[in-house]
């Protein structure tokens, strides 16, 4: 086998070099020459330089998937066919593949040698492992018969399986320079034989960055070596230790032909699962549809959590939240813990599902920092979102001691937000104050104090504020100067909505007079804010609405669109998006019809809208927003047209896309107190009254009690 | 170069064991004839030691710590076998330190090895002790019984210790404790010493297995550092022992600043190198032939901590006594009662001492 001692030889040089290179020590003096070897009390030196082909060393190495016969051969020489035996049946079941040298019977047949007790002793100790009992009994051997010379083949026996134990010992221990130096000492033990080692070498030399080399040695053992276990170990530690293109290489090694075929293909998923993994974090990287296959395809055949795990954040990370959600739970079905939980909790937050994600991210949230974060954050976004949540008071509660012992000033922001879009001002003011003493910086948790200050009509808390922060809001300075208390600044959100027990922090909701006649007040003074969709943000950066949309790629007309948009220029908007519809197609032609509404929106032109939107199907979510949307427009517009029975057909269709907010319901209550029908507009103002938005439906009901009292005023 | 250098290998070995030979003889002025050892020891002595500490793979066996083995018991039990004669037991014990100790990749020992830890060596640091152990025993082995293995394995590890043990402080070369953590710039009190892993009696070996470098700086520094000892209040030396400040003598931090089971050997070594001269040996002398007797002491009140009563522990106070004072070595302690590994092994190195220097005193 020319090849194979041409390739051993080059590794072994290669590993020559490689250890006398490593030298670590500055004293040039004491550096060892290249290739020098000290076997058996004898200095020999080897080619310093890598040693051609032909001059490959050892008998074993010509032969690699040879054991070590040479106490077979001492056993048979003696005549002992009960220790020859023994050692075939002891080689054999190290070497299932190895077949006895036929020609023992000969060497026995032949043997002239006496027997020779004392050397048969030593065999033995040597073949049942007890090397340094071997070596002891050589030595007092010698110490009292100093002719004695042990026989050749016993002392590199002995020598090998030393060095064998002392490289398994160094790399156990991350001592690779000496790895490397005892494999170029004894290059017999790189065989077949010995597949351990040259994994361990292989080992060494990437740990010593000659990764090169270490593809060398498993190429070496998968060109050589014929147990399939071995060699789709051999793949197995490949991916531990080169980068992927030199494993890909390394596969082209499988046999798919002859008596003994491999099957790597637990190595090419094991390349797909890092692949996935690598990605799993990272929403630049995709990887392709097989590769994700093949992971959960893995997942789907395992009961442990780490590939579910795995499939979880990979589509945490690319927009794929409910997948990512029902991983997550997989994987919390099989123990994943807590980085299963933080996931499942982010995914259900990326969901809108808030109350799910806290409660499980509460559950967790003492697990690990992460974890607690985690929580912080999704109680901080229920308790922000606009309208309010309906909530289980207790899940307002418990998040009160966690966020005040984390000082998380965002959770008390978002407390002070809670409580004042329910109405608790001095809840609200509370809150405020205590997130800016965690934060003293925090202008919005400032502005809420201030605003806070504002509706509880206190004068000196609100100039302190304002005192504070001059020079450093223009928002809280627009406050000061609109006048404290003659006129209520902008409601930081929509009209609020409050929770059945509208108990925050253990304070009960404030009851705020009416302090204005029904009939004035409603309709009239407070034009009804209905949140319209908002445009994607972010697109129109740096935009200063310019350019000749007619002349515009769909794409570039498109950004014009929205650009205008945010310059409050909704009609030349429309002239974008129109463009950007007659010359797209796809996604851009559907954005352009939703930015196209959402500009006729903007005018309050309904109807305009409604067309606008039919231009181009829109994906579900989007359409049932817009028609929402529209519909609640053309209510309001109804209302102040004075067509009542518009305004509750509108809302009945709206109705049946989403939940009626509070503010629409009260504008159905006072249609039909319009059009005389007051037990109906009572039924509603008590609905509303219910779900604690007392204020503005004690202010229908008063009017109702009004128009049906028997005597009436006028 | 390379054929060159392979010669100069080729003619120290050769010449090895002539070489050790001469640095055995005083080099510059009278001194002191170095310890022949082999056959010092009584082979009931070691039989007794070597039944109870040595198993059959060449462990040596410390019972008093879990059974553990260090490199520093390798170094002791390879040269008690060679005290004894026992070339059998050397090579065994030789054969264990080989294939489980010397794998560090500078070719120093790994210090720890634990039948219960997987991997055995639970801590692959090195001990300096114990790499001059092992080393001055393979020379002396290997010169005596002419077993080139052993000389040329005594001669990387004298290099590997040369290379990587000796540090520069102020100056003056200082024996680091060990390979890394030791050194000044390792931590704030660095360099930290310990003043009994300096195995008086090794340095010329040492130095003719690997002249290039200064080993007889590194014994003066060592006998120096001794003779400051005595200036201080108690006038003993910690364990560990900071040497970061010129003149000022402090224990290192983190270690208990005691003259403890470490340095209770210093004595024992100065004395087998024939160090007789050093005042610091009367002030323990007195410690230890007076009420105190040998213990455990806190080097900053001079509070006893422990008084050690093993035969061991008395066998040091006896050599002290014989060779200051020729006292006679009590009936006693002439019998050998091997219980823990540690006291016992300084008794036999104290009794061949005595045996072979001293044999006026038994």
């Amino acid at each position: 086998m020319p090849l194979t001692r041409g390739i051993i030889a080059t590794l072994l040089a290669s590993v020559a070099f490689s250890a006398s290179a490593q030298t670590r020590d500055g004293d040039p003096t004491l550096r060892q020459p290249p290739g020098a070897v000290f076997t058996n009390g004898v200095l020999t030196a080897q080619a310093p330089t890598p040693a051609p082909p032909a001059s490959a060393p050892s008998p074993s190495a010509a032969n690699p998937a040879q054991p070590d016969e040479s106490a077979l051969r001492y056993f048979a020489a003696q005549g002992d066919t009960r220790r020859v035996d023994a050692e075939i049946a002891r080689l054999r079941a190290l070497y299932p593949n190895w077949t006895p040298p036929a020609d023992l019977t000969q060497l026995s047949a032949q043997s002239a040698l006496q027997p020779d007790v004392e050397t048969d002793r030593i065999w033995s100790l040597f073949t049942e492992g007890r090397l340094a009992e071997a070596r002891a009994a050589i030595a007092a051997r010698i110490a009292t018969d100093p002719q004695w010379k042990p026989p050749a083949e016993l002392v590199s026996a002995l020598d090998i399986a030393e060095a064998r134990i002392r490289l398994v010992n160094a790399s156990d221990n991350n001592q690779w320079r000496t790895v490397l130096s005892i494999a170029t000492d004894n290059p017999s033990l790189l065989t077949c034989a010995n597949v351990d080692s040259l994994w361990r070498v292989a080992e060494a030399f990437a740990k010593t960055n000659q990764a090169s080399r270490t593809r060398d040695v498993y190429t070496y053992v998968l060109t050589n070596c014929g147990n399939r276990a071995e060699r789709l170990a051999t793949l197995q530690k490949a991916v531990e230790l080169l980068p992927e293109a030199q494993i890909l290489d390394l596969l082209k090694f499988e046999r798919k032909t002859g008596a003994e075929q491999d099957d790597f293909s637990e190595v090419r998923d094991e390349l797909a699962r890092r692949r996935v993994e690598r990605a799993a974090t990272d929403p630049k990287l995709k990887v392709s549809t097989d590769d994700l296959a093949v992971v959960e395809r893995l997942a789907e055949g395992e009961s442990a959590p780490g590939n579910a795990l795995l499939l979880g954040w990979y589509n945490y990370h690319h927009e794929q939240p409910e997948k990512a959600r029902d991983w997550f739970k997989t994987a919390l079905d099989r123990n994943g813990g807590a980085k299963a939980a933080e996931g499942l909790a982010l995914s259900l937050r990326a969901l809108n599902q808030f109350i799910p994600a806290d409660a499980v991210a509460y559950e967790w949230r003492d697990k690990s920092k992460d974890n607690l974060n985690v929580y912080l954050d999704v109680v901080t976004a229920l308790l922000s979102q606009d309208p309010p949540l309906r909530v289980d008071p207790a899940v307002i509660t418990r998040s009160i001691p966690v966020i005040t012992r984390e000082k998380f000033s965002n959770g008390g922001q978002a407390l002070g937000w809670y409580s004042y879009n329910t109405g608790q001002f001095r809840t609200a003011r509370d809150w405020f104050a205590k997130a800016l003493n965690w934060k003293p910086d925090d202008e919005p948790s400032a502005y809420g104090l201030a605003l806070s200050y504002l509706r509880l009509n206190d004068r000196a808390g609100f100039a302190s504020v304002a005192n504070a922060w001059r020079g450093r809001s223009d928002r809280i300075a627009e406050l000061a100067n609109g006048g404290t208390g003659s006129r209520l600044p902008p409601e930081p959100r929509a009209v609020p909505t409050v929770p059945e027990e509208p108990v925050v922090g253990q304070r009960r909701i404030e009851a705020v007079a009416p302090a204005r006649p029904a009939e004035t007040w409603y309709p009239e003074s407070t034009p009804l804010r209905v949140s319209a969709p908002r445009a994607p943000a972010g697109r129109g950066a740096k935009c200063n609405g310019t350019g000749n949309p007619l002349t515009l790629s769909p794409g570039a007309a498109l950004t014009l669109g929205w650009c205008l948009m945010e310059l409050n220029r909704p009609l030349e908007a429309v002239t974008a998006f129109d463009q950007a519809i007659l010359r797209g197609s796809g996604r851009t032609k559907q954005d352009a019809a939703y930015g196209k509404s959402l500009a006729y929106l903007r005018k309050d032109l309904t109807s305009q809208a409604a067309v606008a939107a039919a231009q181009a199907p829109q994906p579900p979510q989007r359409q049932v927003e817009l028609s929402a949307t529209i519909l609640a427009q053309r209510a309001i517009a109804a209302y102040r047209a004075g067509r009542y029975v518009e305004v509750i057909l509108a809302l009945g269709e709206r109705a049946r896309l989403v939940p009626e907010q509070n503010d629409l319901m009260l504008l159905r209550g006072w249609s039909y107190f319009k059009l005389g029908r007051y037990d109906d507009a009572q039924r509603i103002f008590q609905t509303v009254q219910r779900t604690g938005y007392s204020d503005d439906a004690n202010v229908g009901l008063n009017a109702i009690l009004e128009a049906t009292r028997p005597i009436r005023q006028y | 170069m390379s054929v060159k250098r392979l010669g100069g290998l080729l003619t120290i070995l050769a010449g090895l064991a002539l070489t050790i030979g001469s640095a055995m003889q005083p080099a510059a002025s009278a001194g002191p004839e170095p310890l022949k050892m082999e056959g010092t020891i009584q082979s009931s002595d070691w039989e007794a030691y070597r039944t109870r500490f040595v198993d059959a793979s060449g462990r040596v066996i410390d019972n008093a710590n879990g059974d553990i083995s260090h490199s520093e018991g390798q170094g002791y039990g390879l040269l008690l076998a060679f005290a004894a004669g026992d070339r059998k037991t050397f090579e065994q014990i030789w054969t264990f330190t080989f294939t489980q100790f010397l794998i560090r990749d500078d070719g120093l020992s790994v210090w720890k090895w634990d039948p219960k830890a997987k991997p055995n060596v639970s801590d692959s640091n090195n001990a300096t002790d114990g790499d001059i152990l092992i080393a001055y025993a393979l020379a002396k082995a290997g010169t005596s019984w002419r077993e080139p293995r052993y000389l040329q394995a005594a001669q990387n590890i004298a290099r590997a210790i040369g290379r990587n043990a000796i540090a520069r402080n102020m100056g003056r070369p200082v024996l680091l404790p060990g390979s890394t953590g030791f050194g000044f710039s390792n931590r704030p009190d660095g360099p930290v010493v310990n003043l009994s892993y300096w195995i008086f009696e090794a340095f010329p070996v040492l130095a003719a297995l690997a002249p290039e470098y200064d080993w007889n700086g590194v014994r003066s520094e060592g006998i120096a550092l001794l003779q400051q000892a005595d200036q201080t209040k108690t006038r003993l030396p910690p364990d560990w022992l900071s040497i970061r400040e010129k003149g000022q003598f402090r224990p290192a931090e983190g270690f208990p600043p005691e003259f403890g089971y470490n340095s209770l050997r210093i004595p024992l070594y100065l004395l087998r190198a024939g160090v007789t001269d050093v005042e610091w040996l009367k002030t323990l002398k007195q410690r230890w032939l007076g009420n105190e007797g040998v213990a455990i002491v806190d080097v900053t009140t001079g509070q006893v901590k422990e008084r050690l009563t093993d035969q061991g522990y008395a066998a040091l106070a006896v050599t002290l006594a014989c060779v200051l004072d020729k006292t006679q070595v009590p009936a006693a302690l002439k019998t050998f009662e091997p219980n823990l590994y540690y006291p016992s092994t300084l008794y036999l190195l104290s009794m061949s001492f005595l045996g072979e220097k001293y044999p006026q005193c038994l």
